[in-house]
C-alpha cells in the first residue's frame, strides 16, 4: 500500500509553521480519499443515481401521480432544476449516508489496520491535529459527494427536461437564478448534515481497531435513528435525531425559504458535531496505539 | 509517546461530559430561561377586564398584522384510532400527533395558511373576496369563490383553519360563563411575548376537564395559546399555539397567487354547492338530530344512533362513508368499528351499553339506539341515560 510513502514525507522536515503543515496534511489526505478506487466508485454510483431518475423519468412519463415523493417526482417533468431536489430527496435518508460513513468511519480505524497509525502518530504533527485533519478530509468527502450528486442532477435535467423558471412547493414561482441558487444553500445544508454524520463515524472510528466495525456501526445508527423517526408514539424523540433534520432541506423550496427550520436543523448538526467531535478527540488522545 | 496517566485521561473525558452538559442544559432550559427572564411586567387585569379586551379583538376582526408558526399537539388518548404521519392535513389527523402550520396575517381580510410536509405543502390564500388552495402533491391549485355576501367574513374551508388560537378562542369564551372558575396569571410567556393566562376551570365535579388556558398577548390582546388539561393530567391533552409570533406587517407577496405553470386549475364557490352548502346541511340536520341534557361543562348529547346500521354500513362500504373516507384519507365505517372494538359493556339501573373513555370525552352507546357523549365522567352519563 503506497499510504506509508505517501505520508512518509512530512515526517523527515522540521517543524512548520501550524496552518502550512496541516495544510500539507490534509492535500496528502484528500489525495489518497479520491484516488482510492473504492471511493471512486462510490462517488460514481451516487452520480448515476440522478442520471437513472432522470432517464426513467423521461421515458416514463408520469401521469400526475399522487403522494409526496412521486408528485415531487412528476414535478421533474416540467422542470429539469427539480431533478436535484428530487435527486437529493431520494439520496439523503440512506445513500449518501452509508458513503459518508464508509470513508469516515474507516479513517483512524483503517490505519490501525493497516498498522500504520503508529507511524503517523511519530510525525510531530500531534494527535488533535491529525484528528482534525481527518476529520476535515471526511467533510470534504461529504461536500464533494453532495456536489456530484447535484451537479450530474443538474446537467441530467437540463438535457432532459425543459429548463426555465421553477416552481416552489408553495406554489409561487422564482426564475432560473435564483433557482440554482437555493441549489447551492441545499447543497451546504445537506453537507452540513454529512458533516455531523462524519463526526459521528470519526468517534466510532477512534473506537476500534477495525474499519467495517466503524463503518457499520455507524450505518446501523442511521438506520435505527430513521426507524425512531417513523414510529409515532416517539415522536418526542425526533428533534435529537440526526436523520429527522436531514430532510428539512426541503425548506429551500418553500417561500419564503424555511429559515427558522434549517437553522434549528444546522444548530442540531452542530451539536452533534461538537459531541462526536469531542468524544473522538478524548478516546483519540488518551488510547494507547499498539498497531 | 509520553504514558497516560489516569489523571489525564479522566481529564480528557470530562470535556465531551462537559459538552454533553451543556447541549443538554441549551436544549432543556431554554424555556426556563426566557421564563424566568420574563417576570410579571404587565399591568394587573382582572378577568373580566382581560376577556372583554378579548372579546373586542375577536369580535373587531381587527387583529394587528402578523406572522407566525402555529403548532397543535392532541393526545386525546382515543382508543383504537390510527396514527397519522404529520403529511396528512386531513381533519382527522389532527386528533392525534403534533401538527405546524405557518401563519401570515396582513390585515383587510388578507391571510395566508401553510401547512408543510415532507416535500409537499399545502396554502390557503385569502386576498379580500380572493382565495387559492394550492396543493404542491399533484400541482393542483383551487380557486375559491366566495358568495357577495359571505366575502366580508370568509371562512376558510380547511377545517384546519378553525384551529387557529383566534377561532379556538372566540369558541371558549362563549363557554366562559356562570360555570366556571376563573383565574388570571400575567407572567406566562407565549413564543416569547408575555401574555395574560386565563385559566378557567369547571365547577362541575362530573366533569372530565380540569381546566382550560388561554394566553392573550399583553400588548395586543390576540390570543396566542389555549390549553385544555384533562383531570389527573400534567400535559395538555390538546393545546394550539404559537411556537413563534412576529407583530409586524407580513411581505405582501405572501397574499398573491398566481397559479403555476402546468397546474391542473379548478374552481369552487362556496355557498351554492359544495363543501360549505353541505356544512349548513349538515349542521342543520345535526341541531334537529340531538337533545342536550344537563348544563355548562357536564352537557350531554344524547342523539338516536343505530348501531346495526352502521355496522353494516362498514360492510357494504357505504358511499356517504367511502367519500367521507376518501376526504379524510380514512376508511371511516371501518375506524368507527376499530374504536367499537375498544369500548367497554357496561350496565346499570339505566340498561346497557357500551362504553368509549378518552382523556376528554366519554361516550356511550346504549343498546336502545341511543349515544350519549359529553366531557364527562361515566357516572354523569349513566344517570343522563336513566332520565330517558
Amino acid at each position: 500500500m503506497s499510504t506509508v510513502e505517501t505520508r512518509a514525507r512530512p515526517v523527515v522536515r522540521t517543524r512548520r509553521p501550524v496552518l502550512v503543515s496541516f495544510g500539507r496534511l490534509l492535500g496528502s489526505e484528500l489525495g489518497l480519499t479520491f484516488r482510492r478506487p473504492r471511493n471512486l466508485a462510490m462517488l460514481a454510483v451516487l452520480g448515476a443515481v440522478p442520471v437513472l431518475i432522470g432517464v426513467v423519468l423521461r421515458i416514463v412519463t408520469g401521469d400526475g401521480a399522487a403522494g409526496g415523493p412521486e408528485a415531487m417526482l412528476s414535478m421533474v417533468a416540467g422542470n429539469g432544476l427539480a431533478l436535484t431536489f428530487a435527486s437529493m430527496f431520494v439520496l439523503v435518508p440512506l445513500l449518501l449516508p452509508v458513503t459518508l460513513a464508509v470513508v469516515a468511519g474507516d479513517s483512524v480505524a483503517g490505519e490501525a489496520s493497516l498498522g500504520t497509525l503508529r507511524y503517523l502518530l511519530t510525525a510531530p504533527a500531534g494527535r488533535t491535529r491529525l484528528l482534525a485533519v481527518k476529520y476535515a478530509n471526511a467533510v470534504i468527502f461529504g461536500f464533494a459527494v453532495t456536489s456530484v450528486v447535484a451537479l450530474t442532477a443538474l446537467v441530467t435535467g437540463f438535457l432532459l427536461f425543459p429548463a426555465g423558471p421553477i416552481t416552489l412547493l408553495s406554489g409561487s414561482t422564482v426564475p432560473l437564478a435564483e433557482g440554482l441558487l437555493r441549489v447551492l444553500i441545499m447543497i451546504g445544508y445537506v453537507g452540513v448534515g454529512m458533516a455531523a454524520l462524519a463526526a459521528v463515524a470519526l468517534a466510532f472510528s477512534t473506537l476500534t481497531e477495525v474499519p467495517i466495525g466503524a463503518i457499520a456501526a455507524t450505518v446501523v445508527l442511521v438506520v435505527i435513528a430513521q426507524v425512531l423517526g417513523t414510529i409515532p408514539q416517539l415522536s418526542v424523540l425526533q428533534p435529537y435525531l440526526l436523520t429527522s433534520w436531514w430532510g428539512s432541506f426541503d425548506g429551500v423550496l418553500r417561500d419564503p425559504v424555511a429559515t427558522g427550520e434549517m437553522g434549528e436543523g444546522l444548530l442540531a448538526f452542530g451539536a452533534y458535531i461538537v459531541l462526536f467531535g469531542s468524544i473522538a478527540w478524548a478516546r483519540f488522545g488518551s488510547r494507547d496505539v499498539t498497531s | 509517546m509520553q504514558p497516560q496517566t489516569r489523571r489525564g485521561r479522566a481529564v480528557r473525558w470530562g470535556v465531551p461530559v462537559a459538552v454533553v452538559a451543556v447541549i443538554g442544559a441549551a436544549a432543556g432550559t431554554g424555556p426556563v430561561i426566557a421564563a424566568v427572564q420574563g417576570e410579571p411586567t404587565l399591568p394587573e387585569r382582572t378577568a373580566e377586564q382581560l376577556l372583554v379586551e378579548a372579546a373586542g379583538t375577536a369580535k373587531s376582526g381587527e387583529m394587528p398584522p402578523m406572522s407566525g408558526t402555529v403548532v397543535e399537539t392532541a393526545s386525546f388518548g382515543i382508543p383504537g384510532l390510527p396514527q397519522v404521519t404529520g403529511e396528512s392535513s386531513s381533519p382527522l389527523s389532527l386528533l392525534s400527533g403534533s401538527h405546524e402550520a405557518k401563519v401570515w396575517y396582513g390585515g383587510d381580510n388578507r391571510m395566508r395558511l401553510a401547512l408543510p410536509g415532507r416535500m409537499s405543502e399545502t396554502n390557503l390564500i385569502v386576498n379580500g373576496d380572493q382565495a387559492w388552495m394550492y396543493e404542491s402533491e399533484g400541482n393542483k391549485a383551487t380557486r375559491i369563490k366566495l358568495p357577495a355576501d359571505a366575502a366580508a367574513q370568509p371562512q376558510p374551508p380547511l377545517p384546519t383553519a378553525a384551529v387557529t388560537p383566534q377561532e379556538a378562542a372566540k369558541q371558549l369564551l362563549a363557554m366562559a360563563a356562570e360555570h366556571s372558575t376563573v383565574s388570571v396569571t400575567n407572567n406566562e410567556q407565549v413564543a416569547g411575548r408575555t401574555v395574560y393566562q386565563l385559566v378557567l376551570a369547571p365547577k362541575a365535579a362530573g366533569s372530565l376537564v380540569k381546566e382550560v388556558r388561554l394566553a392573550l398577548d399583553g400588548e395586543t390582546y390576540v390570543p396566542l395559546r389555549v390549553q385544555v388539561y384533562a383531570k389527573n393530567a400534567i400535559e395538555p391533552a390538546f393545546e394550539v399555539g404559537y411556537s413563534t409570533v412576529t407583530f409586524s406587517p407580513p411581505a405582501a407577496e405572501n397574499f398573491t397567487f398566481t397559479p403555476p405553470a402546468g397546474a391542473k386549475v379548478e374552481e369552487i364557490t362556496l355557498g351554492e354547492a359544495g363543501p360549505g352548502k353541505q356544512e349548513k346541511e349538515v349542521k342543520k340536520e345535526v341541531a334537529g338530530m340531538f337533545d342536550l341534557v344537563g348544563k355548562g361543562w357536564t352537557t350531554v348529547a344524547v342523539v338516536p344512533f343505530d348501531l346495526a346500521k352502521m355496522t353494516a354500513g362498514a360492510e357494504r362500504g357505504e358511499p356517504a362513508g367511502a367519500e367521507q373516507g376518501e376526504r379524510g384519507g380514512f376508511d371511516e365505517p371501518a375506524l368507527a368499528e376499530t374504536v367499537l372494538k375498544a369500548a367497554k359493556q357496561v350496565n346499570g339501573s339505566w340498561g346497557s351499553g357500551r362504553l368509549i373513555e378518552t382523556k376528554l370525552a366519554t361516550a356511550l352507546l346504549t343498546d336502545d339506539g341511543r349515544l350519549l357523549a359529553g366531557a364527562v365522567t361515566p357516572d354523569v352519563l349513566f344517570e343522563a341515560a336513566g332520565r330517558k
